[in-house]
This record gives structure tokens, sequence and C-alpha cells, in this order.
């Protein structure tokens, strides 16, 4: 009896909580008006406690008795939207292990001059990138160095078990919605306040309202003791009056009505520059030096946005674009938000769906329809004109683009490299972002795992801290000795479980018997990582083959045989590596089917002279056939 | 299935291709145990050594009757060479034409051309059709027209009916067969001719390889009885 009533009640509980769960709420589904939406409304912060009621911000609150509080996006936007299932989205969903990781993607990329580290980071499993948490970042510390070009959500809102104080004292770092719906020019993402600025401050409960435009924060959670309490306005007044000053905001005049309600320019269709701000692309080659100096997206420039093509609903599920991403992707579009989802549409379709926004068909004239088995749209069109070198790289995730006191020097970490032809899972070539781990860490079992940020820094810091470090923030010039003396000091250190490794130009460096370096050439650990660019897509005018074959198929162009730089702290094994070799072709076979193609032109004179001799003979008994009918025609008349 | 991924090894033609081959190659078997050769049977081992003296140059032959043969013989070996590179890719492993396959194919093509040029110009005469090659034919002729055989008209001399249709076969769909692959190298035709233009090479590789092993066939017969 007992047990069928906690049975019952327990199926009542999960009725509920579904119920609760697919429960709409107002702002979840359109209503189908195209119209510009008005968002008048008051703002909520997070209270002190998990599962207490949202605190109504009012600016007019006595100091003294209450701490003006950030406005939290979570409460004051999740009245409406619903936080749980946008938390599912593309740009949020990284540390749920049950998300699709899709195709490989842009790594976070951990990158010190002082140990030799250049290490692609991702909670996503995709090969050749490593979890934070194996290179010994807590997802705190991964947001504190990563979460400025995020907006929010992911590892900034999971539990610290390691350092909940900490983490109550700057809270967690919500989605941050107005990071790109916000129509407010006051937006600052990577001003000297804004919103990297206070994820860098461990700020992370006030970093969407400091960026937001409607208030300034001032001061720095990192800099209050783990006891801080921000809700307590004595522990403020009192921290107030310290050396250090604790997170306080000062919400701007007038932003309030007389109702305490605050209007937001929210935009549904987020504009191209505030997607720029993560994913801005600069590519330095041999003329370009600058931004201005390079063009943007043909699409942007045709009137696109970005959101055109990668879309969403409200589960912020957004296309990313590639061929194939329907696999994965439970996104209606996203087998029609790829290159030949606009531009070719698809073919089992009842419906003409080509040309969609106005995407030209592409003729393709002659060219054989072998290449689009091989190779992918991008391969062509994306990315800078491919050149003898891959062109340096920088990218806004990598180099924390548009935030302040960025190192502009070319020689910058990391070193990304693009261009690089690369064959990937699907086997087709398509154009890749290269970056070549460099890092330390231990052998075990044939995996290399890496060793934690923390120790690498304490031992390999001071061992190097000797050097001559470049003021580009380029490497420093390593030597065999150098990486001896490391291995050696990480061998001696109780922290490192296994044997010590170096990993580097694509190589693992480890220590003999004899303590003697050795090499090893061939560890999948020490393999460039490389993810398929889309963008900036050229116009078809200058696509890969458009004026001749011999754009890719000549014995010296790049898209083969261009020299992708080998980059490491070791000045003694850096080097170049052909592209064809990231491409499983034959090298020999490339070349000369390259050569072939010096004699393509006679090939086509001769075969065309042989068939215009044919038409002639053919043409010359065929006259004398219809002669010869003629004749007999004739003959009776 | 997006169109431009539509482009892929067509088991059609590969079924087609297979049978075709295997009929022509049982016709030839038929026309065998048919019209059977017998001194074949009597004397093999002179008939092979016939056989493999047609390949060599003979002393009587005139200049132009060398280049003739010389010429005819580098057909032959390009037929061979293209027709193994073409069809065995898609035949036996059911794939398109790639790697060094692709390159040997090109390379022959252009001398094939060349030969079969030469070829047509050299042979176009010989082979031109003769009243006296289709009798049937003519005395239809004379009923449907009513008109009576010229007797001025010279007589060609007769290679065999089925050695000409074959010859001329050839030299027609010679046409097709290079054009569809020399005009899909020029900026001409989109992604939908050039898959169009890919299987007339296809189809017409496939018929001009019959019309050749026919022709040979013919020849061999011709020659050695």
């Amino acid at each position: 009896m007992i047990l069928t009533g906690f049975l019952c009640s327990l199926v009542l509980c999960f009725s509920a909580a579904a119920a609760e769960t697919e429960q709409k709420l107002l702002g979840d589904e359109s209503d189908g008006s195209r119209a510009h939406p008005i968002h008048l409304i008051p703002l909520s912060a997070e209270p002190s406690e998990e599962g207490a009621e949202p605190i109504k911000i009012d600016p007019d609150i006595d100091p003294e008795e209450e701490v003006l509080l950030p406005f939290s996006t979570r409460r004051t936007c999740g009245d409406c939207h619903s936080y749980g299932l946008i938390k599912k989205g593309w740009h949020f969903s990284s540390v749920d292990p049950n998300a699709q990781a899709g195709r490989p993607g842009q790594p976070w990329i951990y990158v010190d001059a002082r140990t030799g580290t250049q290490i692609p980071l991702s909670y996503r499993p995709w090969p050749g990138t490593f979890r934070p948490e194996q290179f010994g970042l807590s997802d705190r510390q991964f947001t504190k160095i990563f979460g400025r070009q995020t907006p929010g959500g992911g590892a900034g809102e999971t539990e610290d078990p390691d350092e909940p104080m900490r983490q109550y004292v700057s809270g967690k770092l919500e989605i941050n919605c107005l990071s790109c719906h916000n129509g407010d020019p006051r937006q600052d993402q990577g001003g000297p306040t804004g919103y990297a600025v206070q994820i860098s401050r461990g700020n992370f409960r006030w970093a969407a309202a400091a960026s937001s435009g409607l208030a300034s924060v001032k001061g720095s959670a990192d800099d209050m003791d783990e006891m801080y309490d921000p809700f307590d306005p004595f522990a403020v007044e009192t921290a107030q009056s310290g050396k250090t000053k604790p997170p306080t905001i000062t919400y701007h005049q007038n932003v309030f009505d007389h109702e305490k309600n605050v209007f937001f320019n929210i935009l549904r269709e987020v504009p191209s520059h505030r997607c720029y701000f993560c994913h801005s692309n600069l590519y330095l080659g041999q003329q370009e030096s600058e931004k201005w100096s390079a063009d943007e997206d043909i699409h942007l420039k045709a009137g696109l946005s970005c959101v055109d093509c990668h879309r969403n609903g409200i589960d912020h599920n957004i296309t990313r674009g590639y061929a194939g991403e329907e696999k994965t992707s439970s996104n209606e579009l996203a087998a029609t938000s790829s290159c030949q989802g606009c531009h070719l549409g698809e073919s089992s379709s009842s419906d003409p769906v080509a040309g969609r926004l106005g995407a030209p068909v592409p003729e393709h004239r002659g060219l054989p329809p072998v290449h689009f088995e091989r190779l992918t749209c991008t391969a062509c069109h994306s990315g800078p004109w491919p050149a003898a070198e891959p062109h340096v790289s920088k990218t806004s995730m990598a180099h924390r683009l548009g935030t302040p006191n960025v190192n502009k020097a070319r020689e910058m970490l990391p070193h990304i490299a693009s261009p690089v032809f690369a064959r990937q899972s699907d086997g087709k070539i398509a154009p890749h972002k290269l970056v070549w781990p460099a890092f330390w860490g231990v052998l075990k079992d044939e995996q290399i795992e890496p060793i934690a940020l923390a120790t690498v820094t304490k031992i390999i810091g001071e061992l190097l801290s000797s050097e001559n470090f470049p003021f580009s923030g380029d490497w420093p010039d390593l030597t065999a000795d150098h990486i001896v003396k490391g291995l050696t000091s990480l061998a001696s250190d109780n922290s490192v479980e296994g044997k010590p490794v170096y990993v580097s130009a694509g190589k693992v460096y480890g220590l003999d018997d004899a303590g003697e370096l050795l090499r090893d050439n061939a560890h999948s650990a020490a393999e460039p990582y490389l993810w398929p660019i889309g963008h900036d897509v050229r116009p078809a005018a200058q696509s890969l083959g458009v004026r001749y074959c011999t754009d890719c198929h000549a014995t010296d162009a790049p898209f083969f045989f261009g020299d992708v730089t080998i980059d490491s702290p070791i000045a003694a094994a850096r080097g170049v590596k052909k592209m064809i070799e990231f491409q499983d072709l034959g090298r020999f076979f490339t070349w000369v089917f390259a050569f072939s193609f010096v004699f393509r032109p006679w090939m086509k004179i001769i075969v065309l002279a042989s068939c215009a001799v044919l038409a002639v003979v053919l043409l010359l008994y065929a006259l004398k056939a219809l002669s010869c009918v003629v004749k007999v025609l004739a003959a009776r008349d | 299935m997006l169109r431009i991924a539509k482009w892929e090894p067509n088991d059609m033609f590969r079924t087609i291709s297979i049978v075709a081959f295997l009929v022509t190659v049982g016709g030839m078997a038929l026309n065998c145990i048919i019209s059977p050769c017998k001194e074949c049977w009597r004397h093999p081992v002179r008939k092979l050594v016939q056989l493999f003296t047609l390949l060599l140059i003979e002393q009587k032959l005139s200049p132009v009757g060398v280049l003739r043969k010389l010429v005819y013989l580098l057909a032959l070996l390009c037929f061979i060479v293209l027709a193994v590179t073409g069809f065995y890719p898609t035949l036996v492993l059911g794939e398109h034409i790639s790697g060094y396959l692709v390159m040997v194919h090109a390379t022959f093509a252009p001398i094939f051309a060349i030969c079969l040029a030469v070829l047509a110009v050299m042979w176009a005469r010989h082979c031109r059709l003769a009243r006296g090659d289709w009798p049937w034919f003519q005395r239809a002729v004379q009923r449907v027209t009513l008109v009576k055989s010229a007797d001025d008209e010279a007589r060609c001399e007769s290679s065999g009916l089925g050695q000409k249709i074959a010859f001329w076969l050839i030299i027609f769909l010679a046409l097709p067969l290079a054009l569809s692959i020399v005009l899909s190298m020029y900026p001409l035709f989109g992604t939908h001719w050039q898959e169009l233009l890919l299987a007339i090479h296809r189809y017409t590789a496939l018929v001009f390889a019959l019309a050749a092993i026919v022709h040979t066939y013919l020849l061999i017969r011709t020659r050695t009885k």
C-alpha cells in the first residue's frame, strides 16, 4: 500500500515536472509578427540563495539596507523566455555531454610563451583537443580566461565543487542575451569596463549588466576575500573602504521609468557586428597587413547578415552551415543552410528551393563534376587566396581581438595558419585553420595527457625565466638543452605521474634511461589540430580555378604544394610541410598530374584537329552517298 | 541528397556495359560455331602463327601500306590501353577513372585520335559501301524504285559488309567520343551539361569499343581465311 502510494506520487511528480518543462512562456513562440519587439520590463537579480525568489531591482533603495545588485538575464529575460531551453543552444551547450559535437570547430587555445605552451582546448569531444580539466583548468578558471568571447553560459554556469565560496563571490556567468540581441550601441563587449574586462576581474555576476549600456560596474570580485558576501550591505560597505574595491553597480540615470521598468532595444535578428566580436578573422598575408586591406565576406557585402544563414529558434540550436550538418543537428534548416542548400537547393524537394535569399545558382562552367566529390564548396570559394605559405591568421577567440591591450604584433601567439587545404572526415578537401600543439605532458599507456597548467607554470616557468622572450609575443628560441632540463625537472617532481614528454612541431620529445633526448615522430597527440573554415567567402570571380585549371593543377600551386610552416618554440624543430601531406594524396602523382596540364592545350588542339579530319571524311563520303542516291533516283526519270 | 552530390558511379552503365560485352563476345563465339574456320581446327598452330604474323609488316607493302599498317597497329594498341584504363575502374572497381589510370588514358587519347584521323583518310575509300556489298538491299531498292542497276558504275573492292559498317561506325562515333570530353574541358558547359557530356562519353565509348572489337574480329576472320 505504502509502496503503491509512493509510486503514484512519483508518477505524479514526474508528470508535473514534464508539464513544467514543456510549458511555453510568453516569448517562447512567435505569433508571426516580423515587427520590432518592444521590451519594457522590470529588472530582476539573482538571489543569494538557490531557489529563492528573484530580487526586483529598485535603483532607489537605501544602500545601508540593501545592496544594489546587477540584473540577472536568467531572471529578467527568463521571465518570458525559457532559459532552460535556450541553454541547450550551440553557443551554451559545450559542457553538456549529451550535446552533439558535430564537425570539429575552432578550439580555445591556451598560450604561454614562457612555458612553451600552445594547446587546443575544448569541452566538445573534437579529436585533437583536450578538455580543460585535463589541462588542470577548472570551469571557473576556464571562464576567466576564455569567457571574454562567449555569450556566457556553458562552463560559466556550472557548479564549482572546488571553490564554492569563490563562486559565491563572483557569481555565475549566465547566458548574456544582450551580447547578441542588444540593439543599444552602448553594448560594450570589449571596452575598458566592458564584458571581457569584467570577466577577467571575476565579476561574472556583474558582466552582463556592466556591458549592457545601462549601468557601470567598478571593483573586482577577484580582489575580494572568499568570505566576502556581495549580498550583505555591511560587507560591501566595509570592503568599499579597503584598498581593493568590491564589485559595485551604478545604473545610469533615466534608465528606469516611473514604474521601475527598463527599455531594452532587443533585436530578434542579431546584427553581424555582434557576431564579429567573437568571430572576427584577420588574415595577414604578404599584401594584407590590416583589416581594411581585406574584403569582407561576399554575403555580407551582398546585404545579408550572419543570421540569414545561421538561424535558430528559441532553442538557440543555431545552424553551423556545413554540408551534412543535418545528420547531427535537429535544426529543421540544417540541410538547407549550407552552401548547397541555398545555391542549389535540395533535389528531393518538390518545390523549387534553389536561389534562396537571392543566392545565384552556380553554373561551374568547364569544371569537371569530380571536383564536387572531392572538394567542399569552401575549398575554392572561402578564405584568403592561397599563397606559397598559408597566411598568418588571427581570430577573436584565439587572440582576443577587440578587447583591451591586445598585442597587435604579427608574431603574437597562438600561431594559426590558414588556409591549409586538408582532407576532412567526409573525405573531401577543405580549407582549414591549423595550429601546432606545444605542451608538456606525461606518457601513460601510449596516451599523452597534458600536465596541469599550475605545475608547468611553476616548474617550467621558473626554468625558462631567464630566457629572452620577444616583446612581439612570439616564441622564445628554445634548444634541445632546454627541453632536456624541462623534462628532467618534471621527472623529479612528485606531482607528475608518468614519463614526462614535451609535444611540439608534430613530435614527442622524451628522455631515455640515460637522460638523452628521444624524438617520436608519430604520435597522434602531436599532430596539428585543424578546423575547417567557412568564411570569408570570396566572389565567384575570385574562386579557385576561375582563371584556369593551373590555379590548383600546377607544379608549384599552393593548393597542393604550399609550404605549411611547422611551428614550435624549439628553433631547430621549425620547418615546413607540404600542403599535400594533409590531403592523403601521392605527392609524385599529384606533381605529374599537375605537370600534365602543361600539355593540356596541345591535347585539345590535337583532338579537335583530328575530329575536324574525321568530320571532313564523314561529310565527304556522306555527300558521295547522297550523290549515289540522287543518281539512282534521277535515273528513273 | 543534393543535386551537386548526385554524380556517382553509374550502376546502370555498369550493367549495360557488362551485358553488351558479354553479348558481343557471345555473338562472335556463335559466329565461330555457325561458320567455323575448318583450317583453324585442322592446323591450329599454323593459324596462330598466321594470326601473329598479321601484326608484322609485310615486305611487299608499299610505303603507304606500311604507314597504314603501322597506324592501324598503333591505333589498336591505343584502343586496348584506352579501353582497359577506361572500363576497368568503372566495370571492375565500380568507381570513376582516377589516379594514374586517368593520366594514361589522357596520354593515349590524342594519339588514338590522330590514328583514327589517319585511318579514316587512308581506309575510307577502301571501306566505302558498294553495290556488291548488299545485293539483297539492291534488289529491294530496285523493286521500290523500279530502277535497274547501271552497268557503267565501277564496283568497289569489297572487304565485307560487317567490317565496313564497323569501320564507319567507329569513324562516326569517334566524333562524339572525342568532342564530348574535349568540349567539357572548355568553360562552355555548366554542371548539368558536364554530366551529360560525361554520360555521352561513357555510352559512346561503349558502343565504340564494341564496334572496334567486332571490326577487329571480322578483320582477323577475313585475313586468316
